[in-house]
């Protein structure tokens, strides 16, 4: 069985962002929603401190705590993993949001147009954008990263995969001992964040240092 | 799908461009192309909303209000075209019978490739020796990049990522995602890190790079020289770390130098002399058989006594010692000792590696500087003293060491062997760039006119690419003493925002702007330049509806290629979509404009000499186009590239598939190696053209003009007037900073980039440090003044944290915008410029770049 993942070498990162555009370009989201972003962490005292960026998406969990929740069945875990938000089942009630560990889950009322905050498209890219982010996930619905399903369908990598200057991140099956994903987690010792939670997250994070 | 190349910044990456139905819909790297190999970044991928901002200038618009001023409404007034050029055209008649010299033109450093056709050509064909750069303005590197040329024939210099071990970062950012070949670079560092080289960073905070490096040492803003001094002096006099074969081939350092500080010189050949050991006695530098000659000791020649000018070096060295340093840059002494040894040692010197049959030397090591150490009052030296650890244990332009961008030598496109250009020896056997695509060479230094012709001055100069004297307060007084018959007439203005981007807002614009009797602005908006002080405003084309000549050539300047061995690419920009409304690319205004003035053969004689010496090679555009036709930028490109590539490959082949590449060699990446060329230690003709510097500024009444006793040979750490501050009151040193998520300004009205920055804690804030935060009741979030002891204030938003020296403030640059024209990037950020001067004391006295550190008090919105 095949179970797709993800892996973010933090060594490679240079905290750039460039997931969190490539994402936008991909996904055409409207202001507010960020499937995939960077955050930073800080610990030590000056002059000891660390400053860890950390690229974040849906981790695509294995035990989804967004699908325990979910009154719909909107959400649901496709069998290669994926944990995918079915947006004509969706009510909006974000019980998910709120059930989500690593606050991957966005909520948007409507489209709305970068440059105006208004629901009439200010160009024909925002007309594009709006056409490919209604067919993608609606209305008034939750939404979040699906590893670029479509994409995949295709055969191509999730877009921040493509995208990243740094080469930092890896897709692939995480179920298949040989395959690179698999091969860097055990090299590298791999993890999982907030495996307190058990949600057996589908994106390891290899050390930065 | 369309290859291009990205115009976000001057990474020039090669992209691909979807477009569905006449619109782009989505943009991605070439994963063929050696300018990205695939990989993009946040500002490349949100070039679809620059191309669709409906903030974007669609029309030319000409001023009604005639009063000019920060926040004034310049009360736009949409007009054709065809008024627009009579407007222009009148305007520039003008000039020409007044004095042509009174043209002004100013081009963004972003776009390399069309500056030099919009702007450099122009200006010459026109006839006005004046121009600088907006953008990155006048922040940018006066001091880094003729010190990048003259130790490294090249713009700047970069770790060989493939091959180096031990990289330390002066305030630069090489390889995080911004700036020179970023996405390649990005992956080279990643690369690199994996691989295990290490990263330590001197830098006043925890930038980007630091936060990813082994070490960062918090080091205070523009102190930078002092640190590396004391370094190369452990090198030189404690640890004996010293590649003594480099300083004696590649360097100048067994030069002899008599007492008035110049080469002793064989009176014969008039050469400068070494001292050969094997016959004890001095012979000129190039003599055959000289097997071995003295970097140390004192000797006398004709009864005069000289020393090699290492052994100059070596003594002046020794005041710059650790604990001396440690006082002045807040950098433990014991840090210093250990870093300095850690480079020696890793630099492994006397060792090699082969290469492609080639044996060469190996030097695991770089000492890597940019932006953030050269923005001082010293930054040609500090510049300097950053490079020099590098020429003390051989690590430049050699496997691992620190390696030009570029790299200034090619032997050729395999094709036609055109293109071809290398590095040669001076008579004195001095390193000297021969592409180079500036107002003149890094070395030798040009004579001084006398008196100078530009508004500037820079022409009596020898290192400024440009300078802000004219908008200093003084400009007048100098222009009257200067004898300079001219004043400000007509300026052109290609893509920059002035007001924001080049320095003290209002004294640019009170001392200079307000001068001109008419502005013209090309530009994609109307920014707070435009609104402030431009009488008349063209709608150009954003890089995704215009052509650009070569965008990765000349390859040492802005746009360079990736370091290392690999491939050569050369790769146009071409337009994707038809220009939106009424915009026109500049260029086409431009050939307009030469033909209207009667100016088309001056015009495409500028052409044949930029092409020519940037691209290398010789081709006669007035032969090649009819006099009788009309002239096009496309006929023009096409010309250029049959003419370096071969006929088949014309413009419409670079349409088609956007790029050409062909290897590297080992003799071009590692050029050093291979060519009989030497770098100056001691900057012995830097007291030479100091002095004809001097002489002119004597000769017109104006002694002072700068502080001449910079103009020296060997390498100081000076203090910056911020350093002086007695004031107790301001305590806190604030600094600018760029962010790779924007290019200079133009950026932030970028909806995407912009949301992407107010969500990073860093991009819109003043970064404080939590314990000095603490100590002023300041918490996270809170709204500050920063104010300067002339009373110049910035307002912003307080972001605390640990990665910041207790002693400074930090702020991304460009950001604050106000300008009505980009209602998006309005009121986000700080704007750090409001906070800095423009005058003499903020210049450095050798390269006329601006100096940017400032102190400041500290206090909460609505305190005192």
């Amino acid at each position: 069985m095949v179970r797709l993942g993800m892996v973010i070498d933090l060594k490679r990162c240079a905290s750039c962002h460039t997931c969190t555009a490539a994402c936008k370009a991909e996904h055409h989201t409207p202001p507010g929603v960020f499937w995939a972003k960077v955050i930073r962490v800080e610990s030590g005292k000056y002059p000891t401190v660390i400053r860890q960026g950390l690229p974040l998406l849906c981790m695509n969990c294995a035990e989804p705590e967004c699908e325990k929740v979910c009154p719909t069945g909107a959400t649901e875990k496709r069998p290669d993993g994926i944990v995918t938000v079915d947006s004509s089942k969706c009510v909006g009630c974000r019980y998910c949001s709120v059930a989500c560990p690593y606050g991957a889950r966005c909520f948007a009322e409507d489209w709305k147009d970068y440059f105006t905050g208004d629901r009439r498209p200010s160009s024909a890219f925002a007309a594009h954008s709006r056409k490919m982010w209604l067919e993608e996930s609606d209305r008034g619905v939750v939404s979040k990263c699906n590893f670029c399903a479509d994409r995949i369908a295709e055969g191509q990598n999730p877009a921040c995969v493509d995208a990243c200057p740094c080469e930092a991140r890896v897709f692939g099956d995480l179920e298949d001992p040989e395959s690179e994903v698999s091969q860097l987690i055990k090299k590298r010792r791999g993890r999982q964040l907030h495996p307190e939670y058990d949600t057996d997250a589908s994106v390891y994070y290899l050390p930065a240092r | 799908m369309v290859k291009t190349s990205c115009g976000m910044c001057y990474g020039t990456c090669t992209v691909d461009v979807r477009v569905k139905d006449g619109i782009i819909v989505g943009i991605e790297g070439d994963p063929d192309s050696p300018q990205g190999y695939g990989n993009i970044c946040a500002k490349g991928l949100s070039a679809p909303m620059m191309m669709y901002d409906p903030s974007r200038l669609n029309y030319p618009m000409a001023r009604t209000n005639p009063k000019k001023g920060i926040g004034v409404d310049p009360g736009w007034k949409r007009i054709s075209w065809d008024e627009a050029m009579k407007l222009l055209t009148s305007k520039l008649k003008e000039c020409i019978e007044r004095d042509p010299r009174g043209l002004y033109t100013v081009g963004s450093p972003t776009f390399p490739a069309e500056r030099a056709f919009n702007i450099l050509c122009f200006r010459k064909a026109f006839g006005t020796p004046n121009y600088y750069t907006g953008g990155g303005g006048l922040h940018c590197g006066n001091g880094a990049h003729m010190i990048g040329g003259i130790y490294h024939a090249s713009w700047s210099i970069i770790p060989d990522f493939k091959y180096c071990n031990l990289a330390v970062y002066w305030g630069c950012s090489k390889g995080h995602g911004a700036g020179h070949a970023a996405n390649v670079a990005a992956k080279q560092a990643a690369d690199a890190k994996a691989r295990g080289m290490r990263l330590i960073v001197f830098d006043p905070f925890l930038s980007t790079q630091a936060s990813s490096a082994e070490e960062w040492v918090p080091i205070k803003a523009g102190t930078d020289a002092a640190a590396a001094l004391s370094m190369v002096n452990l090198l030189v006099n404690d640890y004996n770390l010293c590649d003594e074969e480099y300083l004696k081939r590649k360097t100048n350092g067994p030069y002899l130098v008599g007492q008035d500080g110049l080469y002793v010189r064989d009176k014969t050949s008039g050469l400068p002399l070494v001292w050969n050991i094997v016959d004890n006695g001095p012979k000129a530098f190039s003599s055959a058989g000289i097997e071995d000659c003295a970097l140390t000791g004192d000797f006398e020649v004709d009864g005069e006594r000289c020393a090699p000018s290492f052994q100059l070096l070596k003594e002046h060295l020794k005041k710059y010692s650790p604990e001396y340093a440690s006082g002045i840059c807040g950098v433990p002494a014991s840090t210093l000792r250990r870093i300095a040894r850690e480079f020696g040692e890793e630099a492994m010197i006397g060792s090699t590696i082969t290469i492609d049959g080639k044996v060469l030397p190996y030097r695991p090591v770089a000492s890597i500087y940019f932006r953030g150490s050269q923005g001082h009052y010293n930054q040609a030296w500090d510049c300097m003293s950053l490079v020099l650890p590098n020429h003390i244990v051989g690590a430049a332009d050699v496997p691992g060491g620190a390696l030009a961008f570029g790299p200034p030598v090619h032997l050729g496109y395999p094709g036609t062997g055109r293109l071809k250009y290398s590095v040669e020896p001076d008579k004195d056997g001095l390193l000297v760039a021969r592409n180079w695509p500036y107002s003149h060479l890094p070395y030798p230094p040009p004579e001084p006119r006398d008196p100078p012709q530009r508004l500037d001055l820079q022409d009596m100069f020898y290192i400024p690419t440009y300078t802000t004297i004219m908008a200093w307060d003084s400009n007048e007084e100098l222009w009257e003493k200067f004898k300079i018959p001219y004043r400000p007439d007509v300026m052109i203005s290609f893509a920059t925002n002035q007001i924001m981007s080049v320095g003290n807002p209002r004294t640019l614009l009170n001392n200079f702007l307000k001068k001109f009797r008419f502005i013209v602005s090309f530009n994609i908006y109307s920014t707070e330049f435009e609104e402030a002080a431009a009488d008349l405003v063209l709608p150009d084309t954003c890089f995704l509806e215009r052509y650009a000549s070569a965008t990765t050539f000349p390859t040492v300047g802005v746009s360079c290629h990736a370091t290392g061995l690999g491939e050569w690419v050369w790769a146009i920009r071409q337009p994707i979509v038809e220009p939106m409304a009424e915009r026109r690319p500049m260029i086409d205004v431009i050939l307009d404009l030469s033909e209207r003035l009667g100016l088309r053969d001056e015009y495409l004689e500028a052409v044949r000499e930029w092409v020519d010496r940037a691209y290398g090679g010789d081709i006669d555009l007035k032969k090649a186009i009819g006099p009788e036709e009309k002239l096009s930028f496309e006929k023009i490109l096409d010309l250029v590239m049959k003419d370096r590539f071969g006929e088949e490959k014309g413009l419409d082949w670079f349409k088609e598939h956007g790029y050409l590449k062909w290897p590297k060699r080992v003799e071009e990446v590692y050029w050093r190696a291979f060519n009989d060329v030497r770098v100056p230690i001691y900057l012995e003709w830097i007291i030479r053209a100091g002095r004809k510097s001097r002489a002119v500024a004597e000769k017109y009444g104006v002694p002072d003009l700068v502080d001449w006793s910079a103009h020296t040979a060997l390498p100081d750490w000076r203090p910056c007037p911020t350093h002086a501050e007695k004031n107790p009151e301001y305590d806190l040193e604030a600094f600018y900073w760029r962010s790779a998520l924007h290019t200079y300004s133009m950026t932030m009205q970028n909806p995407w980039l912009n949301e992407i920055s107010q969500n990073d804690p860093y991009t819109y804030t003043i970064q404080l440090n939590t314990d000095t935060g603490r100590r002023k009741g300041v918490k996270e979030g809170d709204f500050v003044w920063l104010e300067n002891p002339k009373g110049s204030k910035a307002r912003g938003r307080v972001h605390l944290t640990d990665g910041i020296r207790p002693d400074h403030v930090a702020i991304a640059a460009n950001a604050g915008h106000w300008g009505r024209g980009l209602p998006i990037a309005k009121g986000k950020g700080v704007f750090f410029n409001e906070l800095i001067e423009v005058d003499r004391e903020h210049s450095c006295p050798v390269s006329l770049g601006q100096d940017i550190c400032v102190k400041v008090k500290l206090y909460k919105d609505g305190g005192a």
